[in-house]
């Protein structure tokens, strides 16, 4: 199936219209839809249907807009006034047992001023793949001390040299990039010669970026390397820029400038620099102009990146073992007919939009009630006012946090924050990539202390538990122990229950019903639909523009079921 | 660390009510969570607004738990995915009552549950003089003999309250099977009384104990 249009500007590769239901279009949104005729079957039944086809339109469930895209590229940019966003996220990075793939390392050393940066963002700009993370030597210069300071000042002190880093703190750093984890990365002030309080916080890598002038200096840092490109330039060119770099941009004097050059610069690059050239796997002469060495590079690394990339998805649907017996880990909610009852209500695709959200909420609430005593407790004793002591539990954890798998996990906060008191969020974006069907990392904020937190993640329904095995991975990557992660959802199938127990043994699994099957839409059977959708009202169950007339649109809610027919 | 013939001191009575009150006298099921909300109710530490919140979730688990003794069907629907799903609905003609005050701190749990259930008052009030239970003021639906009655009182010492209104329930042709009594903290006695003089009424309750914490109401309503 070919789309009707195919754009070949980058920026105008997706669209987006207005879902509200305002029944105004935006301009393009006609043609948009006109795409969407020509095919076969009503492609938005939502956003979790993926393999509908390569070029199924992608759903962006933010802000209440839907972007069509309709191209097959990677490069699905959607730019909303100053944010852009990738709708192509970030793919699993562990497997279906979930361990880690570990991201791919490219180490950049070079000269001073020899263009380092510049090659490093022409390969992340043609590399073309989100979740790269450039790493910089210059974050890592040791804090000097008062004295180190005024030597500094006087342009006396040493900073090309081996002992002006802090390797140590690099190398932890990188191994723990190289692990997946998060890292706080410290922010350098050339001005004070020390730390900045705040830190750059780098998570979610898959590919890494190392630059520096002493980048192949350590043994230990280069075995971290899965790739090494030393950047030459020539001498006189690099002084050249460095006099502009100093003077404009860092506001310092020529003399001294100079003066640092003659005594520092140059000798450490012909003895600590230079000789590391043999570490290298590639050179790159002229810097960032030689576009040919770039794109060599570019398609080494995406060789390497195809052979660390496989389905999970299908994958983990047909793990399912239906002979299995149920994993410990897993806690389903006593079925008493007021359960039964509200799953009555929820499961009804007859069921008004204002009567799913409250019954909804009322299962959510009985969810976390159960969920949150689960976690540990201890005995303590009270003086009650009635003058005698009461033996009695309290939660034996100082942080609860909770932490949603947007869009659907988000209608679970209100219900979370009724049973646990000032609980803090967290909200993690995973979205279906409709040309692979593999869920993708878009968006993440954690709270500050999460990893001493019990946390309490949340999505609407685990079908195949792509989505939920990624964002235990993300909680596992911030050092959340995997004991204190409760993974809470309304409706779980038995696939998705399986290959999330499996491949976390420790995290608890709370839900209110497990269904047997998934269909291979990997929609739970007999199920509860699209749960963000009939929650947020942005379901259509058709959707048949006829040519020139207005829009024929029919919604699931009663109100508006009644297609309205142009006169 | 707690001695443990100190939990045991505190818990002899919840091992008899089970068995001594009959069937239609059924206690929340106890997890560690419900025992945190009790523990925080009775703390005399706990400040007003974590009253409030840790009452509200008391009186909500109650009620949803009250909601299940009431008759269903079952019903079968068909799911978004087209899909049957064997479900069941429960029956029209529900309504609560509230014993005032202290018993309307548990309105709104009810209402949270049941959007628009009808909901009857009580007031009952102790005569000064003969020490007896008085009904002051009764407003109930009209076809309350129709209706499956929640009856709400949280704290209950002597039972003498809840007593009267029953009798107030039954004075309009209530049934008396046809009353569920929801309650928070219950002395063995009240239990006892209660159990006694109506056998058919259901009572559901969190914790059967001799101390109850009688300071519920004036601290739910901030007016100690």
């Amino acid at each position: 199936m070919e789309p009707a249009l195919k754009f070949e500007n980058p920026r105008s590769n997706s669209c987006i219209s207005d879902s509200s239901g305002s029944g105004e279009e935006v301009d393009h949104g006609l043609e948009e839809l006109t795409i969407i005729t020509n095919f076969p079957e009503s492609p938005l039944k939502g956003p979790k249907s993926p393999l509908k086809g390569p070029k199924s339109p992608t759903k962006l469930g933010i802000n209440k807009k839907i972007s069509f895209s309709t191209s097959s590229k990677s490069h699905r940019v959607y730019q909303s006034g100053l944010r852009t966003l990738y709708t192509s996220g970030r793919p699993p990075w562990y497997d279906s047992h979930g361990s880690l793939k570990e991201p791919f390392v490219i180490g950049v050393c070079g000269g001073s001023a020899s263009g380092k940066t510049t090659v490093a963002r022409k390969i992340i700009e043609a590399l073309d793949v989100p979740w790269v993370s450039l790493l910089s030597l210059d974050s890592f210069y040791k804090v000097l001390n008062e004295e180190m300071h005024e030597t500094a000042n006087r342009n006396e002190y040493n900073f090309d040299h081996p002992d002006a880093f802090d390797f140590d703190l690099l190398i932890a750093t990188l191994r723990r990039l190289k692990e997946g984890k998060s890292v706080e990365v410290p922010i350098y002030n050339f001005i004070t010669h020390s730390r900045d309080q705040s830190t750059r916080t780098i998570y979610g890598a898959n590919v890494v970026i190392f630059e520096g002038i002493m980048s192949f200096v350590n043994k230990e840092l280069l075995d971290l390397m899965d790739m090494k490109i030393f950047v030459d330039t020539d001498s006189d060119v690099r002084l050249a820029r460095r006099l502009k770099r100093d003077i404009a941009e860092r506001g310092r004097e020529l003399e001294g400038v100079l003066k640092q050059y003659n005594t520092f610069v140059k000798p450490a690059f012909d003895h600590w620099i230079s000789p590391t050239m043999s570490s290298a796997d590639i050179i790159v002469p002229r810097g960032g102009e030689n576009l040919v060495a770039i794109q060599l590079v570019v398609l080494h690394v995406h060789g390497q990146l195809q052979k660390r990339g496989f389905k999970l998805r299908s994958k983990l649907a047909h793990s399912a073992d239906n002979g299995c017996k149920k994993p410990d880990t897993l806690k389903v909610l006593e079925q008493t007919p007021q359960i039964q009852g509200l799953h009555t209500f929820v499961r009804n695709r007859e069921t008004a939009r204002d009567e799913f959200i409250f019954y909804s909420k009322r299962l959510m609430r009985l969810l976390f009630e159960y969920a949150v005593s689960l976690l540990p407790f201890k005995t303590v004793s009270v003086d009650t006012p009635q003058g005698t002591s009461y033996q009695g539990r309290r939660l034996d954890a100082d942080k609860i946090c909770g932490v949603s798998i947007l869009r659907a996990g988000e209608t679970m906060e209100q219900a979370l924050c009724e049973v646990c008191k000032d609980v803090r969020l967290g909200k993690i974006l995973i979205q279906t990539n409709f040309d692979t069907g593999e869920p993708e990392l878009h968006y993440l904020r954690l709270p500050k202390d999460i990893k001493e937190s019990q946390v309490i993640l949340m999505d609407a329904t685990v079908a195949t538990g792509a989505a939920a095995m990624m964002a235990i991975r993300v909680l596992l990557d911030h050092d959340v122990p995997e004991d204190n992660i409760t993974l809470t959802s309304l409706l779980m199938a038995e696939s998705g229950v399986h290959s999330v127990a499996y491949a976390f043994p420790k995290v608890k699994i709370v839900t209110t019903a497990v269904d047997k099957e998934v269909n291979e839409k990997f929609h739970i059977l007999p199920g509860i639909g699209n749960f963000g959708d009939r929650y947020f009202g942005t379901d259509f169950e058709k959707l048949v523009p006829i040519d020139r007339t207005p829009m024929t649109r029919c919604y699931s809610e009663p109100g508006c079921r009644d297609v309205e027919q142009a006169e | 660390m707690v001695e443990p013939d100190l939990i045991q001191d505190s818990l002899p009575h919840n091992n008899y009510t089970d068995s001594d009150l009959g069937s239609n006298f059924k206690k929340l099921r106890i997890t560690d969570n419900v025992r945190e909300l009790q523990t925080v109710l009775r703390d005399k530490t706990t400040s007003r607004g974590d009253f409030i919140f840790y009452a509200d979730r008391l009186i909500r688990l109650v009620v949803e738990e009250g909601l299940n003794q009431l008759p269903y069907r079952h019903c079968d629907v068909t799911t978004p995915t087209g899909h049957k799903y064997e479900g069941l609905s429960y029956q029209r003609g529900n309504c609560g009552v509230s014993i005032m005050r202290s018993g309307e701190a548990m309105e709104q749990g009810l209402r949270d549950c049941c959007r628009s259930i009808r909901i009857g008052k009580i007031l009952i009030q102790k005569d000064e003089d003969t020490r007896e239970a008085k009904v002051v003021y009764a407003k109930l639906p009209p076809d309350i003999d129709q209706r499956k009655v929640l009856l709400m009182y949280p704290i209950m010492n002597s039972g003498n309250t809840v007593i009267k209104a029953v009798q107030v329930l039954k004075d309009h042709y209530v049934k008396e099977d046809n009353i569920i009594l929801l309650n928070l903290f219950v002395t063995p006695q009240a239990a006892k009384a209660l159990v006694k003089r109506f056998p058919n009424m259901k009572v559901l309750t969190s914790e059967v104990h001799p101390v109850t914490p009688n300071h519920f109401g004036m601290k739910y309503f901030g007016t100690d």
